[in-house]
């Protein structure tokens, strides 16, 4: 069949990584009428506007009825015991509460109310999430905020006299200066006039690199770094760009974020970059070549000229189609994962490749069928989550 | 000018997307196969103020909404040359009323298409709205639906918007989203006779479907133009040497050899045939088949990003690369770039290049068929849209 049309979904209150957790006691707090759980004593936050409709009210009643009632009150008895809801979906410029015994928190700010009563206002577009007493704002997506020392994967968009431009998908390009990278051969030398001359021969426009973050603007611009023979430019593989840390599902701060996979179906060991900024890059991995010269000479110098030689080329080597399909699979897995809202790590790929490769041996088509869109994908998040 | 909008992706990435997509079978990035479209997910009737609407949403994100409006214009009389319509009932005065020349305009439609961030007289939102148009109107029978009697007809507006950031190129979300808008459109029921003044049916229910549905038969047979059963759609097909993709997303665009928009409408289906049973002697392929008898009615080429793309670095020529490379020798280099130049046409494996040269007509002849053929995509695409709820 080459074509799937599915019907709208029904509305989806929060993601369902937050609803795993909170399923249950909605559920009881329904039975209960709102009495929701300890923090919320009598007497609590009583909401405008009524942020508070249930989650699982709203499922039922549909879509179209849940936005009517955003705007009915609550009756005055349940108001006293209201709370601030576990997950309800705010936009800027929201009320979220007047009571003063909460403390505002991200994404959020103060505005006065009516005489000298402050509200705290959502500024995002999140939900409401509370620790104690501290209410914030999580955002549904987000741009990447760089930090120093996250690893990145970013495209070059601009080469200027002395830096390159790079696009990490954060609010502003990210800057890669000429003398934050390493020189073919490992040469250790001042940069001249003749490197910015041929700056183009290094990163070009659309050059993928992955870095380090070396420094932060006070305006939240990054400074890149690539000198290590882990960095550099990227070849033999396939980019994908999904929601990195911030936002709902995506790629998360973790342990590693470059590992290589030793992959199914006779495809060899693939390598696997998660930028911290959500960019993705998939390859497979290539051992350095040492030339015939080189071989015997020990040392450290040597093995670090070996490497970067390779650093600045745009030659993909020989790749083997068994290995082109298992790096489809684990961009269908990154995919999938994404598309139902869960975490993006070392982890979760690991398990979710190794879940697609079972799945593709009960498929139709074959150990051969590295399709992971639409319901497969769901099958898979769902086998994920089951575990 | 392309009518793609230029994407940036390394010269490496072009190089490992074309080597996977030219292997057989093909290997997509996400892993469809040749034929398979992206899942989607559509419905219609989503704007109470339309005559008919449809909204489709693409699993990466991508969404559009398409509605369409109609109102009732005075058709304007011609007085350059002598009335068609008069000599017509001059000649056919034995017949039916049924038999009056029923004409069409193609003023009669109006389509704006809308895509964020790009200007709408952008030379690919025009290329885009100009692809949708011909194809809705190519066969002429289309504004023939549009007729009310001699002095007034319907003045179809057609609204097409990209919500989301044009993340692949729209054609084919456009196209169908605007097929199934128009299945679910319903013009008021006329109650007047003749050249009257129109007079309609307040009753919405009683509203009769621009496009009859075939249950509706009845209706039909006081239908203007029985000919084409359904609006067309327009699908996107491209070739990466032999191998034909179909629904390419935008990074298998970027390394497409050709890409063509093919527009397939259709005519009555079989089961129909009492209707049009008399030949259609039409210089366009027929194909009878058993579900949809499909008619191609617009081929268009579009400009694939690829052409725009820097050529990949072979390392041979790269003065970066090597254990020796430095600035030291660089008179090595000047050598080794000019070498480069000469060699610019040889292809390097592992090193893209941008195609050259024109498409194979072979190539081009198989995409249009692989569209039409029994029991190929148009066909499966049809049946598809046919299980979308029109309410």
């Amino acid at each position: 069949m080459p074509i799937t049309i599915l019907p709208p979904k029904a509305f989806r209150d929060q993601p369902p990584r937050h609803s795993l957790n909170h399923d249950s006691d909605d559920v009881m707090s329904d039975a209960t009428s709102d009495s929701e759980d300890s923090d919320s004593q009598p007497g609590g936050v009583s909401l405008d506007g009524g942020a508070t409709i249930h989650p699982r009210k709203r499922h039922r009643s549909g879509a179209g009825a849940a936005a009517s009632s955003t705007f009915t009150k609550r009756p005055k008895t349940n108001a006293a015991i209201n709370s601030i809801p576990r997950s309800a979906i705010v936009t800027p410029g929201e009320r979220i509460t007047t009571d003063p015994q909460w403390m505002r928190g991200h994404g959020t700010y103060l505005s006065s109310a009516s005489l000298g009563e402050q509200a705290i206002t959502s500024s995002l577009a999140g939900i409401v999430t509370r620790t104690n007493k501290l209410l914030s704002v999580r955002p549904l997506r987000a741009r990447y905020t760089p930090e120093v020392g996250d690893l990145v994967v970013g495209r070059i968009v601009e080469v200027q006299a002395k830096r390159w431009r790079v696009d990490v998908g954060s609010t502003q390009l990210a800057a890669l200066p000429l003398s934050a990278i390493n020189l073919p051969g490992g040469i250790l030398r001042k940069r001249t006039e003749t490197d910015e001359l041929q700056i183009r021969t290094f990163f070009a426009e659309g050059d993928l690199v992955v870095a380090e973050v070396q420094q932060l603007f006070q305006d939240g611009g990054a400074v890149l770094h690539t000198r290590s023979l882990k960095y550099g430019k990227l070849r033999n593989g396939v980019f994908m760009a999904v929601s990195g840390t911030g936002g709902g599902g995506g790629v998360v701060r973790s342990r590693r974020q470059v590992w290589t996979l030793e992959s199914a179906n006779n495809g060899g060991p693939i390598d696997v970059i998660l930028g911290v900024n959500g960019y993705v890059w998939i390859s497979k991995h290539v051992e350095p070549v040492v030339p015939e010269e080189a071989k015997g000479q020990t040392g450290i110098t040597n093995l670090e000229e070996v490497v970067s030689a390779t650093m600045y080329s745009s030659q993909n080597d020989r790749i083997e189609p068994e290995t082109m399909r298992e790096i489809a699979r684990i961009r269908g897995v990154v995919t999938a994962l994404v598309e139902n809202g869960l975490r993006v790590d070392e982890d979760m790929v690991t398990k979710g490749y190794n879940e697609a490769v079972e799945l593709a041996l009960v498929s139709a088509d074959g150990p051969e069928d590295v399709y992971l869109g639409g319901e497969r994908g769901e099958q898979l998040a769902a086998a994920l989550t089951a575990v | 000018m392309a009518s793609t909008q230029h994407v940036l992706l390394s010269p490496a990435e072009l190089a490992y997307l074309h080597a996977s997509l030219s292997l057989t079978p093909p290997i997509r990035p996400d892993g469809r196969s040749p034929t398979q479209f992206r899942p989607l997910v559509a419905e219609t009737g989503i704007l109470p103020g339309t005559n008919g609407s449809a909204r489709i949403c693409f699993a990466d994100g991508t969404e559009a909404i398409v509605g369409v409006k109609a109102e009732v214009e005075r058709t304007r009389t011609r007085h350059d040359f002598p009335s068609l319509d008069e000599s017509a009932e001059d000649d056919d005065d034995l017949d039916d009323n049924q038999n009056e020349v029923i004409k069409g305009d193609n003023d009669w439609v109006e389509m704006t298409v809308e895509i964020p961030g790009y200007r709408d007289d952008d030379a690919g939102t025009v290329f885009l709205s100009a692809m949708l148009s011909e194809a809705l109107l190519a066969d002429g029978e289309f504004t023939k639906r549009l007729w009310i009697n001699q002095r007034f007809h319907w003045k179809l507006y057609l609204d097409i918007l990209l919500i989301s950031p044009p993340l692949s190129y729209p054609l084919p979300l456009l196209s169908l989203t605007t097929h199934l808008a128009l299945l679910a459109a319903r013009l008021p029921r006329l109650k007047s006779e003749g050249d009257e003044d129109p007079l309609f049916d307040d009753d919405w229910a009683a509203a009769p479907y621009l496009y009859p549905r075939p249950s509706e038969k009845g209706s039909k047979a006081t239908a203007p133009a029985p000919a084409a059963a359904r609006p067309p759609v327009t699908l996107l097909v491209m070739a990466v040497g032999n191998n034909i993709i179909f629904d390419p997303s935008k990074e298998e665009l970027a390394v497409a050899d050709v890409a063509l928009a093919v527009s397939v409408g259709e005519s009555s289906s079989s089961t129909t045939s009492t209707t049009s049973s008399k030949p259609t002697a039409m210089d366009i392929d027929t194909e009878e088949t058993k579900g949809h008898n499909l008619r191609l009615l617009s081929v268009r080429t579009i400009d694939p990003p690829s052409r725009l793309t820097p050529p990949g670095i072979p390392n041979a020529s790269n003065s970066a690369y090597g254990a020796n490379a430095g600035a030291k020798d660089a008179e090595k280099k000047k050598q080794q770039q000019e070498q480069a130049r000469t060699a610019e046409s040889e292809a390097v494996e592992g090193v893209w290049k941008a195609p050259r040269g024109g498409a194979k007509t072979l190539v081009m002849a198989t995409m249009v068929q692989k569209v039409l053929e029994k029991g190929g995509v148009a066909d499966e695409v049809l049946d598809a849209l046919d299980g979308v709820d029109l309410n």
